[in-house]
């Protein structure tokens, strides 16, 4: 039998309003992969940020092999042998390679006061190779490498120790391919060592797949421990969810055909250094995807259309001849966007669900041409849009910053929803959303499609493009690489050929 | 684990009486320092609240600009400067004709404010980098301008010094002031570029203009408080509005105005905080402080209230 690593025993933690976690109690064990999976808001990352010093404790107990731990903060963690490689950026900027690597942990190359920097490159040099990623070189500036290699980098950062618990927190939703197989050999590596590896992922074929033990957390309350070999997808999202999912999740129509009308002409738009020569067409009542690795510059072309890209050529042209150059032309001439950075784009954080929801159409809440609004109707349009997606809330005066991720995407729904507009360019709409109301946006989007309304989606999730797309356009450098047709043939393999 | 295990229910009441506090307790310590006073200069306050009110009109017109200002994330340590400014061109330009006057001491606090603007939101510098720069170099411009001696005004501008025209100036500004940012999407606009600008600029707004207007229509709010101060002596000396800048953010903070602007801001701030301060500095001047000593006890007070006030819930830097 395999030993217990980490005893988790009674931790609970509350941020203001939010209960993050309750009396949480449950073991990981040495030399496995266990994930933790559950929905958005259900305590994940709040519980492997306390593991790894980042949020402060509050009741309960961590034991890591027998002792019970107080991580004070991420370099304490680490000398008590656990780390963690976070889901956005955890390389700083302006320092070297090499001092990313080793940040916190500089003593073993300070003689006398001074630090070595020919032995720390030297080391991490060597760490680097050991590795595999000869590429990247230890006295290089970090900036010097893109999202991709700093990811590798931080992977180094985090095992090179040869800590007891790796946490691996939604890494793998920023990574190419690539970068997610030379993520998995090191989490192989790292449980073959006898340590052990806390895996945070929303993609559950990848959970299936790579994970030993699965672990289930919804709203903040231990479900249960499972072993991968013995569940399906299916079971882990009734597990999570708490319900059997029904319904339809994506569109289940094949063979429709798209409509000869065109509502939107795209006419050689570059934006330097993202995009160069970007030509199609958007037909009305169509959902047109957008697919590609993150830096593809997919997601430039959804701002791009909504006249919010710098420096952009080339035409944008409604079907009646509208140019659209800028965000308010776009607005008044019913397009809209959602942000993949929902939190700083899409929505105004520390503002109530109701001036978010009202804010781009003001010019007609107001009592008849004055300038002066209407504040009942502002109210009453607030609450009917916002019912309309069901938002989860106490009323529209609360402020979005409460909302977990989903709810405020639904707001910034209902904002656009309200405006009645025809044309959506949704990126990343799904972006860490869980699967409950990912499901009510599918279901949004296809109800949007029937009525006639045009939707481009640009999104990182190969599956749901498959599963929602009329047609599906590929990208990669900046450029076009292809088009398929939606079809219930079409796979992720096919997709992938054409974007890398 | 019973602290752990408050309900939601309990949290965000706990939440909404934080924030009844927040909206009375400027109010109740405008009462109580009233109250205060009153006592403690046995009655005098009371007395002499017509001469302490004279100085209530600038700062209450002035901190309404900059309420504004702060609303959307911003700063503005130039208005002293403005004030200063506008109140030399009102004197000279009220020889010839003083309705002109009005307009021209309005005309150049919409210049420095289009200045203050330009670098702000053209060239992409920090509001208080940038206003802290116009507060010197506006000073020097006055400074130099009264090297010989004050600025003196027209002799007929004195009898526009009534209290009527000052009442009623006031709150002809402050009731415009209010319908604009309750009434109008300007507030709205104001209050969803404090609290996520790119986000603003995403939902429609044409943030940069936004910006740009409210530092040039602050100008000239506080070009027109200028010439309410010009009338009560008929002239200005190199000291003209000096420290406004100060008295202003006090004023609003004591008023309960978060430093950080945003959606917690309310209109309220500007009228509760001018009074407050008004009196709390006429109160001391009568209990017989001496300058220094005023300024030390502003301060500590501008301080708590900085530390009570603050929304730390929008961590964002000041823009």
């Amino acid at each position: 039998m395999s030993e217990v690593r980490l005893q988790v025993r009674n931790i609970s933690k509350t941020f203001g309003v939010t209960k993050a976690l309750q009396n949480v109690s449950f073991d990981i064990n040495k030399g496995e992969v266990h994930a933790l999976i559950g929905e958005n808001g259900s305590g994940k990352s709040t519980m492997t940020n306390m593991l790894t010093g980042i949020y402060p404790m509050e009741t309960g107990k961590f034991i890591l092999d027998g002792e019970e731990i107080h991580p004070e903060n991420q370099v304490h963690a680490n000398n008590i042998g656990v780390s963690i490689i976070v889901q956005e950026l955890g390389t700083l900027s302006g320092l070297t390679v090499a001092e990313n690597i080793f940040l916190g942990h500089e003593e073993k190359f300070i003689t006398y006061g001074f630090r070595n920097t020919q032995k720390m490159n030297a080391e991490a040099n060597r760490l680097l190779q050991e590795y595999g990623f000869t590429h990247i070189k230890a006295s290089d500036m970090i900036d010097n490498y893109n999202f991709e290699d700093r990811k590798l980098i931080e992977i180094v950062k985090a095992t090179y120790f040869h800590p007891k618990i790796v946490v691996v927190d939604e890494t793998t939703t920023a990574l190419s391919q690539e970068g997610r197989e030379e993520l998995y050999k090191h989490m192989n590596r790292i449980r073959d060592e006898g340590n052990t590896v806390i895996f945070i992922s929303h993609d559950l074929s990848e959970i299936l797949d790579k994970s030993d033990t699965i672990t289930i957390l919804r709203d903040g309350i231990y479900i249960d421990t499972v072993k991968s070999k013995d569940v399906n997808e299916e079971d882990l999202k009734k597990l999570m969810v708490g319900r059997e999912v029904t319904g339809d999740y994506y569109r289940s129509d094949y063979g429709e055909k798209i409509s000869d009308e065109v509502v939107l002409s795209v006419k050689n738009v570059t934006v330097p250094g993202i995009i160069s020569d970007v030509s199609f067409d958007l037909h009305q009542g169509e959902i047109l995807g957008f697919g590609g690795l993150s830096e593809s510059g997919m997601h430039e072309i959804g701002k791009a259309i909504f006249g919010a890209s710098y420096d952009r050529e080339g035409e944008v042209v409604l079907a009646d001849g509208t140019h659209i150059n800028d965000i308010t032309t776009a607005i008044r001439n019913s397009i809209a966007y959602t942000s993949k950075d929902r939190d700083n784009e899409s929505i105004v954080l520390n503002q109530s669900i109701r001036d978010n929801i009202v804010m781009p159409s003001l010019n007609f809440l107001t009592f008849g041409k004055t300038p002066f609004l209407n504040w009942h109707r502002i109210k009453e349009f607030a609450k009917e849009y916002a019912k309309e997606m069901s938002v989860k809330m106490v009323n529209t005066d609360q402020f979005v910053s409460e909302l977990s991720g989903g709810n405020k995407q639904k707001v910034v729904l209902a904002r656009w929803i309200g405006k009645n507009s025809n044309i959506l360019v949704l990126d990343s709409p799904t972006r860490g959303i869980d699967i409950k109301v990912k499901q009510d946006i599918y279901q949004l989007m296809n109800r949007l499609r029937k009525e006639g309304k045009s939707i481009i989606m640009i999104s990182e999730e190969l599956m749901e493009l498959i599963g929602m797309c009329d047609r599906i356009i590929l990208m990669k450098d900046g450029k076009l690489s292809g088009e398929v047709l939606r079809s219930p043939e079409l796979n992720e393999q096919k997709l992938i050929s054409l974007m890398v | 684990m019973t602290d752990v295990t408050i309900s939601k229910e309990q949290a965000l009441a706990k939440e909404r009486k934080m924030r009844l506090i927040r909206a009375w307790l400027p109010v109740a310590g405008l009462i109580f320092v009233f109250i205060l006073f009153s006592f403690l200069t046995n009655g005098r306050l009371i007395k002499s609240l017509p001469l302490a009110m004279s100085q209530v009109y600038v700062i209450m017109i002035a901190s309404m600009g900059v309420f504004f200002i702060m609303t959307m994330g911003g700063l503005d340590f130039s208005q002293g400067s403005i004030l200063g400014l506008s109140a030399i061109v009102v004197c000279y330009v009220s020889k010839y004709n003083i309705e002109l006057a009005i307009v021209a001491g309005m005309a150049t606090g919409a210049c420095i404010g289009a200045i203050n603007g330009y670098f702000y939101v053209n060239r992409k510098i920090k509001s208080f980098i940038v206003t802290i720069c116009t507060m010197f170099l506006f000073r020097g411009l006055i400074k130099y301008l009264t090297t010989n001696a004050p600025v003196a005004g027209s002799p007929m501008i004195v009898m526009w010094d009534t209290t009527a025209f000052k009442v009623g100036s006031t709150l002809v500004v402050i009731i415009l002031g209010f319908l604009a940012f309750n009434y109008t999407k300007f507030g709205t606009y104001l209050r969803a570029i404090g609290a996520g600008e790119k986000a603003a600029m995403f939902g429609g707004i044409k943030t940069d203009r936004v910006k740009f207007l409210v530092y040039v229509l602050s100008g000239a709010i506080t070009g027109f408080a200028a010439f309410i101060s010009a009338i009560k002596v008929g002239s200005v000396t190199s000291n003209g509005g000096n420290q406004l800048e100060t008295q202003i953010l006090i004023a609003l903070v004591l008023g309960g105005m978060p430093i950080s602007g945003g959606a917690l801001a309310r209109f309220s701030n500007v009228i509760v905080g001018s009074l407050l301060f008004v009196v709390l500095s006429s109160g001391l001047t009568m209990m017989g402080f001496s300058t220094q000593m005023m300024q030390l006890i502003e301060g500590v007070v501008f301080l708590l209230f900085v530390a009570i006030f603050a929304d730390r819930k929008s961590i964002h830097v000041i823009k």
